[in-house]
């Protein structure tokens, strides 16, 4: 796993400003050879879902050709891509800023 | 532990790990699906791709360490927690390999349903389709049997 990244804020903001900045979307787009069985039990092993939640994300992906799967801070949305990454599935890291 | 033991047969399964040993080859130095990285700074994009290509590679040494001298005595293969997890990766990045460099001209849509006339392939492109079900197959079995142990390890 890459070293972790440190943001060091010294901007005093309203702390919704900071939520809404700091919200980062994992995003796990569509393949065409990634099993539906491989991507709902990696989506159990790395994102903890259960099963109806993580069908109903791989649903979403096959599809919609994406689903986002996590939203949060930068840093854990990082790792989380780069596990999902991993396990070899398209995942990409969003700002809310890009909505 | 929870261990699954298959037997292969040979005459089919063997031809296929020349395929695979090729995948392998072509999978040293570059990963088996490219990402996007366009929010990582260049330092650390380097960084993230070679870690992941570490563990794609150590994923692809536990699939081939399967076929070992015993597989050619006995035919069989087993799956326990100690490779189920790097095996069924290393079963995708294959796939994603096969799919790219050898399967392109048979389609997403054939692909994802099977649907192919064996018959009128090219021996290369038969093969390397053959190998692409077995993967499969080997994936659909882990998940199959060992999905509780991959999701608690």
């Amino acid at each position: 796993m890459p070293e972790s990244r440190t943001h060091t804020r010294t901007d005093p903001r309203a702390s919704t400003e900071l939520q809404l900045e700091d919200a980062w979307r994992v995003v796990v787009l569509n393949d065409p050879v990634n099993l539906m069985s491989y991507v709902v039990m990696v989506f159990k092993k790395v994102l903890g879902f259960d099963e109806a939640k993580a069908r109903k994300h791989m649903l979403e992906v096959h599809e919609q050709g994406r689903s986002v799967v996590w939203v949060g801070l930068r840093e854990t949305a990082e790792a989380h891509v780069f596990t999902l990454q991993q396990w070899h599935l398209t995942a990409v890291l969003e700002s809310d800023e890009a909505r | 532990m929870k261990r699954v033991e298959v037997k292969l047969s040979l005459p089919v399964v063997a031809p296929l790990l020349d395929v695979i040993r090729e995948l392998s080859t072509e999978l040293q130095k570059s990963l088996a699906a490219p990402q996007a990285l366009h929010d990582l700074d260049q330092d650390f994009r380097g960084a993230w791709i070679g870690d992941l290509l570490a563990s794609q590679n150590e994923d692809l040494r536990a699939l081939l360490s399967l076929f070992d001298g015993e597989f050619f005595t006995e035919g069989v293969v087993a799956f326990d927690e100690s490779n189920a997890e790097p095996i069924v990766r290393a079963c995708t990045a294959f796939r994603l390999q096969l799919r790219e460099r050898r399967l392109k001209a048979l389609g997403d849509e054939a692909l994802e349903t099977g649907e192919i006339d064996m018959s009128g392939l090219d021996e290369p492109v038969r093969k390397a389709f053959m190998c692409y079900l077995f993967l499969a197959t080997v994936q659909e079995l882990i998940i199959q049997h060992l999905d509780s142990t991959i999701i608690g390890s």
